[in-house]
C-alpha cells in the first residue's frame, strides 16, 4: 500500500517552474530518499503534501486523503521535520512538546509519557533548559521528537542532516533508522551517503518530474552497465590487454591507470564472461577481477547531467 | 476552542518569559501611582520654579486633574508602549517559521489569530484596569469627595479604543512584513483617523473619540450617548479587522 501518492504535480514560483507533472508513490514502512539538487523544488513538494503551498494543479493523497491547501486534517498522519525547525525559544523541551501533544488532542498522560520516551529516544532526556540555548543538532532532534509525538504514520524530514556536523548527522540517521518498520519516512535530502545509509527506496528529482524511482537495487539493476575493473600483475600486461583487437569495438570504453584496467560496455558489446575467456587466452591471471554496480553518486550524475 | 486555550496559554507564557508582561504592567503601575501625585504635586512644583517675585495663581488641583494624567499617560504614552511591546506581533512568527510545527500539527490558523488578539487584549485590559484602579484609590485619598462623572465609561472608551488599535496591529502585522511593518502601517491607519476628523460630522463616528473625548466625559461636558456611535463603530472596526487578519493570514503561504 502507498501511503503518500502525487500525482501530475505542477507548480512554478513566478517564471519559475518548479515541478512538471510530478507523480511519486512511498509504500509504507518504506525509508524514502528523495534526492534532487538544491533549488530541485525537494522542499516545495513536501510543503504541498502539509498543505502548506498551494499546487497549480495535480493531487495528493495521505493514507487515501486527499490533502488539501490551508487545511490541517491530513496532518494527523504526518510528522514533518523542516530543514532548520525552529522553536520557541523561551520553552522547555518538555514544555515544547506538551504544546504540540495539546494541540495535536493527545491526553495529558500520553503525552507525558510519549515526550519521556522520544526525549529519551533522541538523547535529550536530562536535558531542561530552554531551548534558546540549544546547539543546532539539539534542535534537529528536538525537532525529530516532535515529529514523533503523536505516532505518525509518516515522518517528512526536510533535508535534516545537512545543516549538521558529522556527529549531528550521524545521531540523526540512527534515529530515522530506529523507527525503521514503525514509521514510513520520506528524507529530502541532497547528500547522497545519507540515502545510501538508511534508505530502502529512492527518487530522484530533477526538471520537476522523478528521473529515477525504485529501491536502490532496482535502480541499479535498471542502470547496470557492464562496467568491469581488472588489476593486473604487472603494468606491461595491462597495457597489452587493453591494446587487444577485441576490444577495439564501438561502445567500449577503455581506462588503463597504472595496473588496473576499467571496462565500460554501455551497449552489452562485451560481457564478463568473454572478458575471462579473452584472459584465459591471452594466459593472464589477473590479480583482481570485479564486476562493477554503479553507486548512487554515478546513478544521480548521470541523471543530472 | 481547545486550540484557542492552548495557543493563549503559549502567549501568555511567551509574555512572562519574553518580559512583555512586566515591561506593560510596570509602565501602567507606575502611570496608576503617579498620576494623582502628580496632579497633587504640580502646583506646588510650579510655585517653587516660579521667578522670585513672581505671582501665578494656580488652582487648587482636583480629582479631575488626576484623571486627565490617567487618560493623557494612557493615550500618549501607555499605547504607545503597548504598540511597541507587541509588534510583529504575527509577522515574526511567519518569518521565522515557528508555526510552521504547529500548524502541521492541525493548530487552525483561526485559533492563532483568536488567541493571539486574546492574549493581547487580555494583558492590556489588566494593564490598563490595574492602572485605573491605582488612580482611583490614589485619587480619592488624596482629593476626597471631589466629583468625577462617568469615570468607569470614560475609562471603558479608553480601553476600547486599545482593544481597537490592537485589532488594527494583528491585521497590519499580517498584512505588512516584518517585526516593524505593522508598527508602521498601524501608525499610519491612526494617522488617516485623525484626519476624518476634519470631514465635518465624522468626528462623532471616529474611533479616535474614545480616546479624545474622555475628560469631557468625566468632567460632565459630555454624556456617554454622544460616543455610542464611535464606540459601536469601532466594535464593529474591530470584528472587521480581525476578519482582515484571518483571510490575509489564511492566504499567507509558510
Amino acid at each position: 500500500m502507498n501511503i503518500l501518492e502525487i500525482s501530475d504535480l505542477h507548480m512554478s514560483f513566478g517564471s519559475n517552474q518548479v515541478l512538471r507533472g510530478l507523480n511519486m508513490a512511498v509504500p509504507e514502512h518504506a525509508i524514502y530518499g528523495f534526492v534532487g539538487r538544491n533549488g530541485a523544488g525537494k522542499t516545495t513538494t513536501m510543503k504541498i503534501v502539509l498543505g502548506l503551498l498551494k499546487a497549480q494543479s495535480g493531487s495528493v493523497t495521505v493514507c487515501g486523503e486527499k490533502v488539501s491547501y490551508g487545511s490541517a486534517r491530513t496532518n494527523r498522519h504526518i510528522g514533518y521535520l523542516p530543514d532548520v525547525p525552529e522553536f520557541y525559544g523561551y520553552m522547555r523541551p518538555r514544555e515544547y512538546l506538551k504544546l504540540c501533544g495539546e494541540i495535536t488532542g493527545l491526553p495529558a498522560a500520553e503525552i507525558k509519557s510519549r515526550s519521556a520516551e522520544l526525549l529519551e529516544l533522541v538523547g535529550l532526556a536530562g536535558v531542561n533548559r530552554r531551548i534558546s540555548g540549544f546547539s543546532r543538532g539539539m534542535k534537529q532532534r528536538l525537532g525529530i521528537a516532535q515529529a514523533l509525538l503523536n505516532k505518525p504514520r509518516l515522518l517528512i524530514c526536510d533535508e535534516p542532516t545537512s545543516a549538521l556536523d558529522p556527529i549531528g548527522r550521524r545521531q540523526v540517521l540512527e534515529i530515522l533508522s530506529a523507527i525503521r518498520g514503525q514509521t514510513t519516512v520520506v528524507f529530502s535530502t541532497h547528500i547522497l551517503s545519507d540515502v545510501e545509509r538508511i534508505c530502502d527506496h529512492i527518487a530522484v528529482l530533477e526538471q520537476g518530474r522523478l528521473a529515477l524511482a525504485g529501491t536502490l537495487s532496482e535502480i541499479q539493476k535498471q542502470h547496470r552497465r557492464n562496467s568491469f575493473r581488472i588489476r593486473f600483475a604487472a603494468e606491461e600486461e595491462g597495457r597489452a590487454f587493453s591494446q587487444l583487437a577485441e576490444l577495439d569495438r564501438p561502445g567500449i570504453e577503455l581506462e588503463l591507470e597504472g595496473r588496473e584496467l576499467q571496462i565500460v560496455s554501455g551497449d552489452d558489446s562485451i560481457g564478463g564472461q568473454e572478458l575471462i575467456d579473452l584472459l584465459s587466452a591471452q594466459q593472464i591471471a589477473p590479480e583482481k577481477f570485479e564486476a562493477m554496480e554503479p553507486t548512487l553518486e554515478d546513478l544521480f550524475t548521470e541523471v543530472v547531467k | 476552542m481547545n486550540h484557542f486555550f492552548v495557543f493563549l496559554k503559549k502567549e501568555l507564557l511567551e509574555y512572562a518569559r519574553t518580559y512583555k508582561l512586566l515591561i506593560l504592567l510596570t509602565v501602567f503601575i507606575i502611570f496608576g501611582i503617579t498620576n494623582p501625585l502628580i496632579a497633587k504635586l504640580t502646583p506646588d512644583l510650579l510655585a517653587n520654579f516660579m521667578p522670585e517675585g513672581m505671582t501665578v495663581t494656580i488652582p487648587e488641583p482636583t480629582a479631575l486633574d488626576s484623571w486627565a494624567q490617567f487618560f493623557k499617560n494612557t493615550q500618549q504614552m501607555g499605547l504607545i508602549v503597548l504598540l511597541l511591546v507587541f509588534s510583529g506581533v504575527l509577522a515574526n512568527e511567519i518569518s521565522k517559521g515557528t508555526l510552521i510545527n504547529l500548524l502541521t500539527k492541525g493548530l487552525s490558523r483561526q485559533a492563532v489569530i483568536a488567541a493571539k488578539y486574546g492574549a493581547m487584549l487580555l494583558v492590556w485590559s489588566v494593564s490598563v484596569g490595574i492602572s485605573a484602579l491605582l488612580t482611583w484609590i490614589y485619587t480619592v485619598y488624596l482629593f476626597p469627595g471631589d466629583p468625577v462623572s462617568h469615570l468607569i465609561f470614560a475609562v471603558f472608551c479608553m480601553w476600547l479604543f486599545g482593544a481597537f488599535l490592537l485589532a488594527v496591529l494583528l491585521a497590519a502585522s499580517a498584512l505588512a512584513k516584518g517585526n516593524y511593518g505593522g508598527l508602521l502601517l498601524t501608525g499610519c491607519i491612526v494617522v488617516v483617523l485623525f484626519s476624518l476628523n476634519i470631514i465635518p460630522g465624522a468626528a462623532k463616528y471616529n474611533p479616535i473619540a474614545l480616546a479624545a473625548r474622555n475628560m469631557e466625559l468625566a468632567a460632565g461636558a459630555a454624556e456617554p450617548p454622544a460616543l455610542y456611535p464611535a464606540a459601536g463603530i469601532t466594535v464593529l472596526a474591530v470584528l472587521a479587522l480581525l476578519g482582515l487578519a484571518l483571510a490575509v493570514f489564511r492566504k499567507k503561504e509558510l
